[in-house]
């Protein structure tokens, strides 16, 4: 037997008060010498013994009553229910349901979700739970949320909360479930405490745990009776895992081509998937997929015309499957009425013709030119007004003036593009000095020197793309590899590239970088280390170069909100300027409208959502009335693979532990009795005590009255003095 | 005062000189009363002259010293050693039942304080006092004298007296009723705890033999009041088997047994025209005296005896 509330049972010493109080009574039947005796009622002698035992028994009845209420108020606990006679004791525990609500818990094998499942599950689990016991709820996904905590059970009310909960659009983030599980156990008043954890048993979740997980769940078996409830389902499920813009310029009257995968995470071959786009909810277009093997991804291409310009709500989308979560894949393009391209020349006889020509490599085929590219000498470019250009390419420019480095980084920082080619006009010293007037580099790296990378025959080594699925250099990938061998750098800029940049291609065969990126405010920077002529390389004769370039330009006029997030990611929306309202506006695919204040960051200014819950697309907005910017959200589709482990395998997981794992609705039945094996016997402790001073009060005047019943029968016979 | 009297037990100097003021004064005319202050029909039956006093008014005017009144013009009266020959029988009741006492003083040492104050007194007014302790039996018997030095020697009886159970009171008082060869003045301060019949009795045989009996009926408050509360077991003083009970529930039957008993004796003396006086021990010894002397005065000149409370 164990206390809940072992300390009162210091109030048992209570129980000396009526012994006190009776031995104190005793001691004042005192003797005394007495000389008139003769008047004294000697009837009345033989009342002393009965009242001594009286005495005895109400004396007996009082310290039977208190310690039978100390023992209610120290709530004692039989943890073995066999020791206790049936019908005597209630089954109390403090129960934690955690319940797994990652969205492969909406996966349907037709008659019911699994979490509609779970929900039976639990309402299995709560029925025996008394009124007023302790009672958490605990929803488990990327973030744990806790919808009861210690909550006094009300069976009508927990009901209402538990159908109010749905899967969330998150993938679960099992690591961190043994911590929030220990925290609310711990922090549970009940002397007996069980843990049911509600799940799907993913195998991409459960499969392979590191040991620490097992130990952590096995501790937390000692404080608590540990009841894993799987819900299981089968494992066919369609997903779109990708959907990416692969060709095409995002400006208006132009089309585009976006590539959806689609995987089939079931063991069984789908035939005939049927993969729609849609773009601003209007189909578009739609492509089957004869035959996806199990296991296997397929890609299909979909095309898109964009009429007009302005942001387009892109998705993909499967006929509807057994989870529908997965079954869309969104994404943001941002279309333009045109792409404006600005090509300052530094040397009148460079590479101008080489990057007009480059940008114009598809003009004439369809809808126009693709880019309109203005040149310039550099001695013109004050006079250019940049905001009118998307992208500004400067190609071997000698150095620019402190007022142009700094009129370029505001461009930037408002969302624009540049790419820097090098070039022997470069003066390295002018750059690194002027491209940095507040400590925030314009360039991506600091120049050093000029480096020939010539090898002995002269031919100069080839590039190597570093980071092979940058969008920049994902076209590449296509390219046979003898014709991207084919070009060579024969002389570059040795650069030492800042802590916030990164190096897309560098020189194959070292770690030179070529190419680097880096983010200024909204926009970017690349920085072309060698030049964009054939002077230091042959890659502006290749057809590598206008890949290359238009790509770049492609990636710079995009915004920043096109690149789709995953639900649990942060949005941020940054601003050019102080803001005039101090807090930004986040609407929810749900239609909520969620205000952000805005924060200052080394002079930028940003507000961020933190959490992003829902899949769908939200729509940023710097104020109330300002038109808003949509931002896809897509989920994470390492949660699409349904499978389960089997009853086996979940048994092999917990075998050696004290985990219960109950798989039938027996099981659960079972494992609720075992768990609450334990009674509480502190009610009838309570009613014992309370009918024990009831009874104890009701001896009293009885007694009380026979005793006056008895004096007035012998007062009659009182004797006289000379009688006695 | 004092340097006159060595230290006594009982004698609380104290007390005697609060009780300096009072007279004892007797109901009635007993032989050999003092001059001036009774009425003696033995006048003039000594001649031995003891000393001299300041006239008071009721002084007789043939006891004027005129001699002394040519000389000094003022009247002093001539006072006689047979004047004092009233005599004053002190009986102590030292049985074991006196021993009682819910205080700090029992029954019995409030008989001593009183024998000795009495005595005390009527050796001041030059009458002579003795002493008759009894319990089973006569323990000691003092007979009166007027010399001061006999206070020493009652003090020193008193002193001695070990209680001891009774058989009979009224034996005893007739064994002393025997003793005294004068009619006398006898107080018999006693808690008269028996035979309501012995004892007037015995109290009546005093009365025939010419004795003028004032009876002191010393009792303790708790005796009167019976105020015991709880469980209390009670054991008799003169050997009876004790009792253990709740006083609060006999409480009625003891109050109206103990009055009965009470009436009874007052009854009885009153017929008998015996002096009776209750003594409750808890109250001053002076204040006691006082109301006793001055109730004896108010009632002085032949009015029959009474029985205070």
């Amino acid at each position: 037997m164990s206390f809940f509330n072992p300390l009162l049972l210091f109030a048992a010493l209570g129980v000396a008060l009526p012994i006190l109080a009776h031995l104190l009574a005793r001691q004042k039947v005192k003797r005394t010498d007495w000389a008139a005796m003769q008047f004294l009622n000697r009837n009345v002698r033989v009342r002393s013994r009965q009242i001594r035992l009286r005495d005895i028994f109400l004396l007996l009845l009082r310290c039977l009553a208190i310690l039978m209420l100390v023992a209610a108020l120290a709530k004692p606990f039989m943890n073995e229910a066999d020791a206790v006679p049936e019908g005597i004791g209630e089954r109390r525990a403090g129960v934690v349901i955690a319940l797994d609500a990652s969205y492969s818990m909406g996966h349907s094998d037709g008659a019911s979700t699994r979490f509609e499942q779970a929900l039976e599950k639990i309402d299995a689990i709560v029925a025996g739970i008394h009124p007023g016991d302790p009672v958490c709820l605990v929803l488990l996904g990327a973030e744990h949320q806790v919808i009861a905590r210690n909550m006094a059970f009300d069976p009508d009310l927990f009901d209402e909360l538990l159908r109010a909960q749905s899967p969330d659009p998150e993938s679960l983030d099992l690591d961190r479930v043994p911590q929030i599980l220990n925290e609310l156990v711990e922090a549970m008043d009940a002397p007996q405490k069980e843990v049911y954890l509600v799940s799907d048993m993913q195998a991409g979740d459960w499969g392979d745990r590191p040991v620490w997980f097992g130990e952590a769940l096995a501790t937390l078996g000692k404080s608590a009776s540990m009841n894993i409830v799987p819900v299981r389902g089968g494992a066919d499920n369609l997903a779109i895992t990708d959907l990416e813009l692969v060709s095409g310029v995002l400006r208006k009257d132009t089309a585009a081509r976006y590539r959806a995968t689609v995987r089939n995470y079931g063991t069984a071959e789908v035939a005939n998937v049927s993969v729609k786009g849609v773009a601003d909810g209007n189909t578009v277009d739609t492509k089957i997929i004869p035959s996806i093997a199990p296991g296997e991804s397929e890609t299909v291409s979909l095309f898109v015309h964009f009429r007009n310009s302005g942001a387009v709500r892109m998705s993909a989308e499967l006929e509807p499957d057994s989870l529908l979560e997965d079954n869309v894949r969104r994404t943001v393009a941002v279309i333009r009425d045109e792409v404006s391209v600005l090509s300052v020349e530094g040397s009148p006889d460079g590479g101008q013709n080489f990057i007009t020509a480059a940008l114009r490599a598809r003009g004439g085929s369809g809808g126009g030119e693709n880019f309109a590219v203005q040149s310039v000498p550099w001695i013109d470019l004050p006079a250019q007004d940049l905001e009118t250009f998307d992208v500004v390419i400067l190609q071997n420019v000698p150095e620019i003036t402190s007022e142009q480095a700094r009129l370029f980084e505001n461009y930037v920082r408002a969302g624009h593009g540049l790419i820097w080619f090098a070039g022997d006009k470069v003066d390295a010293a002018a750059w690194n000095k002027r491209s940095a007037p507040d400590g925030i580099s314009l360039l991506p790296a600091v120049i050093e020197q000029t480096v020939s990378t010539g090898d002995a025959l002269g031919v100069g080594r080839p590039l190597d793309p570093s980071m092979p699925d940058h969008p920049v250099s994902r076209p590449l990938r296509s390219l046979p590899e003898d014709l991207l061998s084919e070009t060579r750098f024969r002389k570059m800029l040795q650069v030492k590239p800042s802590a916030t940049s990164s190096t897309i291609m560098s020189l194959a065969g070292t770690a030179a970088p070529l190419l680097l990126e880096h983010s200024v405010g909204r926009g970017q920077v690349f920085m072309f280390t060698s030049s964009a002529d054939s002077s230091w390389n042959n890659l502006a004769v290749t057809p590598v170069f206008p890949m290359v370039l238009q790509q770049m330009v492609t990636y710079l006029t995009a915004r920043e909100f096109e690149t789709p997030r995953l639900v649990g990611d942060s949005l941020s929306l940054s601003y050019v300027d102080e803001p005039d309202a101090s807090e930004a506006v986040f609407d929810t695919p749900s239609g909520e409208t969620i205000s952000v204040p805005v924060s200052e960051h080394r002079s930028q200014y940003v507000a961020m959502l933190e959490h992003a819950r829902e899949s769908g697309f939200y729509l940023a907005r710097v104020s109330l009335q300002s038109p808003g910017l949509p931002v896809a959200v897509n989920v994470d589709t390492s949660e699409s693979d349904v499978s389960c482990l089997s009853a086996a395998e979940t048994a092999l997981t917990f075998n050696g532990t004290e985990i219960r794992v109950a798989e039938s609705e027996a099981d659960l039945l079972n494992a609720v009795e075992e768990s609450r094996a334990g009674r509480s016997l502190w009610f009838h402790l309570l009613l014992v005590g309370l009918g024990l001073l009831v009874l104890e009060s009701l001896l009293a005047k009885w007694m009380s009255r026979r005793s006056e019943s008895g004096k007035k029968q012998t007062t009659p016979s009182a004797a006289t003095p000379e009688s006695v | 005062m004092s340097e006159h009297l060595p230290e006594t037990n009982y004698l609380d100097p104290g007390l005697l000189q609060r009780l300096g003021d009072l007279e004892l004064i007797a109901r009635e005319v007993v032989e050999g009363l003092r001059v001036g202050g009774h009425r003696s029909p033995l006048q003039g039956f000594s001649t031995e002259f003891a000393h001299h006093r300041q006239y008071s008014p009721g002084d007789p005017i043939r006891t004027l010293d005129w001699r002394v009144f040519g000389r000094t013009d003022r009247y002093y009266t001539k006072l006689f050693e047979a004047e004092t020959n009233f005599d004053c029988h002190l009986l102590v009741d030292a049985s074991s039942s006196m021993n009682y006492g819910s205080g700090k003083v029992s029954k019995l040492e409030y008989a001593k304080f009183l024998s000795a104050s009495l005595a005390y007194l009527v050796l001041k007014q030059r009458d002579s006092v003795g002493l008759s302790v009894f319990d089973s039996e006569v323990r000691a018997y003092l007979p009166p004298r007027s010399a001061m030095g006999i206070i020493l020697e009652i003090d020193r009886l008193l002193k001695d007296i070990k209680p001891t159970p009774k058989t009979s009171l009224a034996k005893q008082l007739h064994d002393i009723a025997l003793m005294m060869k004068r009619r006398s003045v006898v107080v018999v301060i006693s808690d008269l705890l028996s035979e309501v019949d012995d004892i007037l009795g015995a109290l009546e045989h005093l009365r025939f033999d010419g004795h003028n009996v004032i009876v002191m009926h010393t009792l303790d408050p708790y005796e009167i009041e019976f105020p015991f509360d709880g469980t209390w077991r009670f054991e008799g003083l003169e050997g009876e088997e004790p009792l253990t009970t709740q006083p609060q529930r006999i409480r009625d039957e003891y109050l109206a047994g103990f009055g009965k008993y009470m009436e009874s004796l007052k009854s009885g003396c009153v017929a008998a025209q015996i002096d009776y006086t209750v003594v409750d021990t808890s109250r001053p010894l002076d204040l006691l005296l006082s109301e006793f002397f001055n109730e004896r005065e108010t009632t002085m000149g032949g009015g029959s005896p009474t029985a205070r409370p």
